[in-house]
């Protein structure tokens, strides 16, 4: 038990001796966690710019008190940027159409009239290939009319437009207290970063070693294959233990309030890293080569992003899609993280998560040493 | 006769490259079925099909508290319980047990109507529902705010069955329902026109850049740039041999889209087969380009995982780029592949002809000769020194 302590020690210890060497490596490492970060601050950044210019064009058919107040508000608006007054209708789809403008707003013939007996209409023609701008111009238009209807509730403009109201409001309140924000990714983002780090470390760990003909020597060593992969296992073990500390610093500045235990973020990033490891492993014996496994992966991984819960709920993905995350031992991990990280959940809560996680390395890790051993 | 010679050598040059490309069993599988397939039935799963239409708040469990006790939140939960958006709706009697079940994955979201609720609403004055949400799940609460929001601004309590909502209306406000006009699109069908080009990125990218590096370390780099095949056509060659496959790939993802997943682009197969070779085209230019930089085929793979992150946040692929601030939008507009993705929407989505996107194609095919003629400069260097 001790000689195998040993060995696993003195595999974890040349791992980490090449890893320093390699500053390619080295540096991809550490440049994970901050290009995905990066991103995430570019994404983030253009949802919360203080003014935004989507084009749009605005046709005003009714003229009235009513129209041009709502008109007034969206020409102030944040989200959108009114580029032109045109008179017909055919005018304003004409520049959607021709791509000079993202939205045109229509307020049709009596409009006012429509508000004050209660329900009035206003026509948004949107370029729908802009996802996020068309969105951007129906919430704008919307705003416009809601704060115009909220002076009328208040008793600004009632008077004057003459508008009826009763309605239901759905006033929210998360549970974790925090103002809504994109910031919910972020926990995905680092189960993410467990994820790319541990099968980098595997490409690093058995294919280059494939590559430059040490790994037949190692295995011919008096080391058993055993704590060869266990050693090359704890390396990733402290690689993932220092990338996870990397990004909650990274969390910490972003003003991200960590409300869970610290070292059940840990435990969950390493089992995260393992069970990759595991299957990286098993893919290894069939993929020899490291760029051929890079790219694999890499292609593996982007549509974890949609389908592993990084960057939207998986209860939000059509069925099909439902039961491949359900499938997919990452999902849980995820889950985890953000629930430690967002909402302080302890053990008790997690511990089918870890588990699962556990458990998938288990079954996992035996077939890839056999795959491993049988390509030899 | 000296075209002949340069086909006759850029076909020699494209055989080649698929003859090592058939005895490479991995480059066939990631190539020819991973990505295509791999990245297109991965949105497919995520989307659902084009044709096929889900509530994603349907099978959310949600717990519903009504503390009023009255006609109007009876109602209200009938409303709730018989629409398409809340299969999973769980009546709890006590407020603080329910809450203290969100976190733990039983329930979502706890919708409770206080106490007055139907007097506010006999009294004309604004009623109150109010929404616990689990926000640890990204966009969960969001959708079923925005969800429940439809429904409980258009109730009226007076009514048993409430109006059936359009899906125009569910974006309204109540007093002014918004008309949305413009086409709405399925989410497969938007995805489609990111999967066709990543794929052909990835793809084309890793086919040039890592092939021309996989030669440099196996050692016949050099031999083929000393050969009396002119610079042109090895290029070419290659090139013709990636066009190749990059039909295959177009193929292989538009089959399964419209046969597995009922997509419908809204052009002909050939303006998509000829925006997908362009994107194909571009991303090769930049791959011989990284390719006569000397890097290894490591290197190659994590410039094109950086590649592939960079246009996720600044090509309009995630945001539009009329919404990016700053340095954001100035990198968008200078990027080609911003232009190749808004060339796909606007004809797969919109239906809008190859003719009336010039801007968009001038700028991809202007990039395409400035990538290529940088290139074919960088080898053309690099076998003067190997002479030397």
């Amino acid at each position: 038990m001790i000689r195998f302590i040993h060995h696993t020690s003195a595999i974890t210890v040349k791992e980490l001796k090449q890893l320093r060497r390699d500053p390619v490596s080295l540096v991809l490492t550490i440049m994970f966690p901050i290009l995905l970060i990066g991103i995430f601050i570019v994404i983030a950044s253009a949802f919360s710019a203080p003014s935004h210019n989507v084009a749009v064009v605005v046709v005003d058919l009714d003229e009235s008190p009513a129209s041009k107040a709502i008109l007034d508000k969206m020409t102030t608006s944040r989200f959108i940027h009114v580029t032109r007054f045109v008179q017909t209708e055919e005018q304003a789809y004409q520049a959607v159409n021709n791509a000079q403008a993202v939205g045109a707003v229509i307020i049709p013939r009596g409009f006012g009239d429509d508000l004050a007996s209660g329900h009035a209409f206003i026509v948004v023609q949107t370029d729908n290939s802009k996802l996020t701008s068309s969105a951007f111009v129906v919430s704008a238009v919307n705003q416009g009319a809601s704060s115009v209807l909220t002076e009328i509730r208040l008793g600004e403009t009632g008077a004057s437009l003459g508008a009826k109201l009763a309605s239901v409001e759905v006033i929210t309140r998360p549970i974790s207290g925090r103002p809504p924000s994109g910031d919910t990714i972020l926990p995905g983002f680092l189960g993410m970063i467990a994820i790319l780090g541990a099968f980098d470390d595997i490409v690093n760990a058995i294919s280059r070693e494939r590559e430059r003909g040490t790994f037949p020597r190692l295995s011919l060593s008096p080391v058993s294959l055993f704590a060869v992969y266990t050693g090359k296992m704890f390396a990733t073990v402290v690689l993932t233990v220092l990338r996870t500390a990397l990004m909650l610093v990274i969390f910490t500045l972003d003003g991200i309030v960590i409300r869970g235990n610290l070292l059940l973020i840990f435990l969950t990033t390493i089992l995260i890293a393992v069970f990759t490891l595991s299957l990286g492993l098993a893919i290894s014996a069939r993929i020899r080569g490291s760029a051929t496994l890079t790219v694999l992966e890499i292609a593996m991984t982007f549509p974890l992003f949609m389908l592993a819960g990084t960057m939207n709920s998986p209860l939000l993905l059509a069925p099909g899609g439902r039961a491949i995350a359900a499938s997919l031992p990452w999902t849980y991990g995820n889950d985890a993280l953000r629930r430690i990280i967002y909402l302080g959940t302890g053990l008790n809560i997690v511990a089918a998560d870890l588990l699962i996680l556990f458990v998938s390395s288990l079954v996992l890790m035996p077939v890839a040493l056999i795959l491993s051993k049988r390509t030899m | 006769m000296s075209v002949v010679f340069f086909l006759r050598d850029s076909i020699a040059v494209a055989e080649n490259e698929f003859r090592q490309f058939r005895r490479n069993r991995s480059a066939i599988l990631i190539s020819l079925i991973i990505l295509p397939f791999f990245f297109t039935a991965s949105l497919g799963a995520g989307q659902g099909g084009a044709g096929t239409t889900f509530s994603a708040t349907a099978d959310i469990p949600i717990m519903f508290v009504d503390n009023d006790n009255s006609l109007a939140s009876l109602r209200l939960l009938q409303t709730l319980t018989s629409s398409a958006d809340f299969h999973s709706l769980i009546q709890s009697y006590n407020e603080q047990t329910a809450v203290a079940a969100l976190g733990t994955k039983r329930t979502y979201a706890v919708i409770v109507v206080p106490k007055g609720f139907q007097n506010d609403l006999a009294i004309g004055r604004q009623a109150r529902v109010i929404l616990y949400t689990d926000d640890s799940e990204p966009g969960v609460s969001d959708q079923i705010e925005s969800t429940l929001s439809t429904y409980v601004q258009n109730f009226n309590p007076n009514l048993e069955v409430q109006t059936f909502l359009t899906a125009l209306q569910k974006q309204s406000i109540s007093q002014v329902e918004i008309v949305r006009k413009g086409a709405i699109f399925a989410g497969f069908n938007v995805g489609l026109t990111i999967v066709l080009a990543v794929v052909q990125i990835f793809a084309g990218f890793y086919e040039i850049a890592g092939g021309m590096s996989r030669e440099r370390e196996e050692g016949t780099y050099a031999r083929l740039l000393l050969t009396p095949i002119p610079i042109g056509s090895i290029v070419l060659g290659k090139t013709i041999f990636d066009l190749l496959l990059s039909v295959v790939r177009t193929f292989i993802v538009l089959g399964l889209s419209v046969y597995g997943y009922g997509a419908r682009p809204n052009t002909d197969i050939v303006t998509l087969l000829a925006l997908s070779l362009l994107v194909a085209l571009v991303t090769m230019g930049l791959g011989f380009v990284a390719s006569a930089l000397k890097m290894g085929q490591r290197a190659v793979v994590i410039v094109e995982f950086f590649l592939i992150l960079f246009l996720f946040a600044f090509s309009g692929l995630i945001i539009d780029k009329e919404l990016l601030v700053g340095v954001s939008q100035v990198i968008a507009n200078l990027l080609p592949f911003t232009y190749a993705f808004d060339a796909l929407r606007r004809t797969v989505l919109l239906g809008r002809s190859l003719l009336s996107l010039t801007g968009d194609l001038q700028y991809m095919i202007g990039s395409c000769i400035v990538f290529y003629a940088t290139a074919f400069i960088l080898l053309l260097k690099s076998r003067e020194r190997l002479i030397r």
